[in-house]
């Protein structure tokens, strides 16, 4: 049995997990692209191939059974040239890591934690002190946040969210059933009457067609003058010049984002985010698509596709299971 | 009823207090505490004092029955030189605010937020996953060790038990409920806690067990990559101890919110230590405001105002600390 860890996170797996893997497993890493020359002759042997894409010009691989994607999204496998019935599997091990970020971003909102720590690293201003009188700000307790998808990142939000004592709304494409934390879940298709409800909405939301450009100006408008959005899903899901306005008019209070539009290029390393200064925004947190890169993410992964590959080899039922093709 | 809301601080509070109060008050408010003239009549005939602070050289203040603090601790009120007969009740209302300001911290430190704000704003993609760039820190599977386990330290529990935190705290007398945390250690056995914990949370008062107790041997059982979050009193951390310690890596990162030093009138941007805190990456400063949310104003001015109204009806206080 042959395995192909192909591209860099896909190499840094094999060597993170090599140590678990079954004895008899062969483990082929090919990373640099120079290596790339190897995987005519790998590529035919391989049964198992741990990687983020699969190309349509890539030599044939007629004896993969087992194509593991390092990530959640699949998008980067052209499926049409993997051979038939290989099974497509995905990773998880990152909802906690964005959970967490989602309420680090609600908090730093609301207590307007840049703005104080920023004037009083750089300035020493005292103005924000309560024991100088400042103006006082935010605080989570008792406001109301909606979540907009409440699938694995939306439920694990809702959960660290509810000891703070906020009233946790959601809105879901399909019926799901609440936990006790939640308040209540609209039908997405409902959406505009739970905006209004939020001082926090949360974007949590696969991309689809039902959510491409969903948070629109007219639903932007729709949300409280103060609150706050942000965004850990997809940059597609909002539209990007309304939201540019409505941060910069103060129609809405602030944001955290941390997916965007537009993303570097080999030709452009250093392509901003946007083709609006949400940078130059002093009510936004920006952040460069990390929110669920953290150390406990990468292990949480490098168990979960050991875990596959295990299976795969004793022949059991795999997890994650995406597509067979 | 005679009161006198005193000090800067009191002075500031006195019209939103006021706004809740339902009994009739005769009140004075004088904001400068220097101000000997005013001082000694106002005290004289104060039957009420609202104010934190206390001190040995006030003049007399024969008719005083209620002393209203405006804050949680009492370490600027000279008990000993009170008159007799005195009821000193303090205000929370604050631990909610502090709980939220000390979650926001820890994950602010563990996910090296204001790094990757800052370096993204300038433009660099550098710490985005989809480049494999460098991973942070996460709270879940991290060990809380909170000292002093009052209603801050409980508030805290409970939501870091919602990340997936073990929490552990220290505690000068014995806790019954442990509430959120799995387990206590007696104040004098914290060198047993600190080298089990991923985060040191200081949530004690000021007091003489407490001032100068994480000092540079207790930093030094601290974890290399370990996190310490103070909102109780800076006088509870050696200062010279924590900024070697910090510039050096001997920990892994700090956010500070009480200071050795507060600005004054002539010094109103006063940096808040002798050590240059703020120029340290792997630190947080803020300007003593975890507390300072709409809320817990409103929280603590509505206790404030409460206990005024229940005096004047002659009814039991709240928020009670001692009497002299």
């Amino acid at each position: 049995m042959k395995a192909l860890f192909l591209g860099g996170v896909a190499a840094d797996t094999a060597r993170g997990i090599r140590a678990e893997l079954p004895p008899a497993l062969e483990v082929e890493i090919i990373n640099d692209p120079i290596g790339r020359v190897r995987l005519g002759e790998v590529a035919p042997q391989a049964d198992i191939l741990v990687s983020n894409h699969w190309r349509a010009d890539y030599p044939p691989a007629a004896k993969l059974r087992l194509v593991q994607s390092v990530a959640t999204g699949v998008e980067l496998f052209d499926l049409a040239a993997l051979p038939k019935g290989c099974a497509v599997c995905n990773a998880f091990g990152h909802e906690t890591a964005i959970a967490e970020f989602v309420v680090m971003a609600m908090l730093a909102l609301h207590h307007r934690f840049f703005q104080i720590a920023g004037e009083f690293r750089a300035h020493g201003s005292w103005a924000s002190s309560w024991v100088q009188g400042g103006t006082p700000h935010g605080e989570v307790r008792g406001t109301t946040l909606g979540i907009v998808g409440y699938g694995r990142v939306g439920r694990e939000v809702a959960r660290r969210a509810a000891p703070f004592g906020c009233r946790i709304l959601a809105a879901n494409r399909s019926p799901r059933e609440a936990a006790p934390e939640v308040d209540r879940i609209y039908p997405l298709a409902e959406l505009d009457r739970m905006l209004p409800e939020c001082d926090t909405v949360a974007i949590c939301t696969a991309l689809g067609p039902e959510t491409t450009g969903l948070i629109d100006a007219p639903r932007l408008a729709l949300m409280k003058r103060g609150a706050f959005l942000i965004n850990i899903a997809r940059g597609q899901v909002i539209d990007e010049d309304a939201l540019y306005a409505a941060l910069r008019d103060n129609t809405i209070g602030g944001a955290a984002i941390d997916v965007w539009w537009q993303y570097p290029t080999h030709d452009d390393p250093t392509r901003r985010g946007s083709r609006h200064p949400f940078h130059e925004l002093p009510n936004v947190i920006v952040t460069p698509h990390n929110s669920g890169w953290t150390q406990g993410m990468v292990r949480r992964r490098w168990d979960e596709i050991a875990d596959n590959i295990h299976r795969f080899c004793r022949g059991d039922n795999l997890a994650n299971l995406v597509a067979t093709v | 009823m005679k009161t006198l809301f005193l000090g800067d601080f009191g002075a500031r509070v006195a019209p939103p207090i006021l706004a809740k109060v339902t009994e009739k008050l005769d009140t004075t408010v004088l904001g400068d505490l220097g101000d000997t003239q005013r001082l000694i009549p106002a005290l004289a005939e104060a039957e009420i004092v609202v104010g934190h602070i206390w001190r040995k050289e006030f003049p007399e203040a024969p008719r005083l029955k209620l002393l209203q603090s405006t804050a949680a601790g009492l370490d600027l009120i000279d008990v000993p030189s009170l008159p007799g007969g005195v009821t000193i009740c303090n205000v929370t209302g604050h631990e909610p605010a502090i709980a939220e300001y000390v979650l926001m911290t820890m994950l602010a430190l563990s996910h090296r937020l204001l790094d990757i704000v800052t370096a993204f704003r300038a433009g660099s993609w550098a710490g985005g996953g989809a480049g494999g760039g460098p991973v942070h820190g996460e709270l879940l599977g991290k060990t809380v060790g909170i000292v002093g386990y009052g209603g801050i330290g409980r508030e805290v529990a409970k939501r870091a038990t919602a990340f997936g935190c073990t929490v552990i705290a220290a505690n000068r007398s014995p806790i019954a409920d442990l509430g959120a945390a799995a387990e206590i250690y007696p104040l004098g056995e914290i060198d047993r806690m600190l080298p089990r914990c991923d985060i040191v949370v200081i949530a004690a008062g000021l007091g003489r067990e407490t001032r100068g107790l994480i000092d540079a041997n207790r930093l030094a059982l601290m974890q290399p990559t370990a996190l310490l979050i103070n909102i109780g009193r800076a006088l509870i951390v050696d200062e010279e101890a924590l900024y070697t310690a910090l510039r050096d890596g001997r920990i892994g990162g700090a956010a500070l919110d009480v200071w050795w030093r507060y600005p004054s009138p002539a010094e109103p941007n006063a940096r808040p230590s002798r050590f240059a805190f703020h120029e340290l990456p792997n630190v947080l400063i803020t300007p003593h405001c975890s507390s300072g949310t709409d809320g817990a104003r409103d929280r603590r001015l509505s206790v404030v105002a409460g206990n005024l109204d229940r005096f004047v009806r002659g009814e039991p206080l709240t928020n009670v600390v001692m009497a002299t």
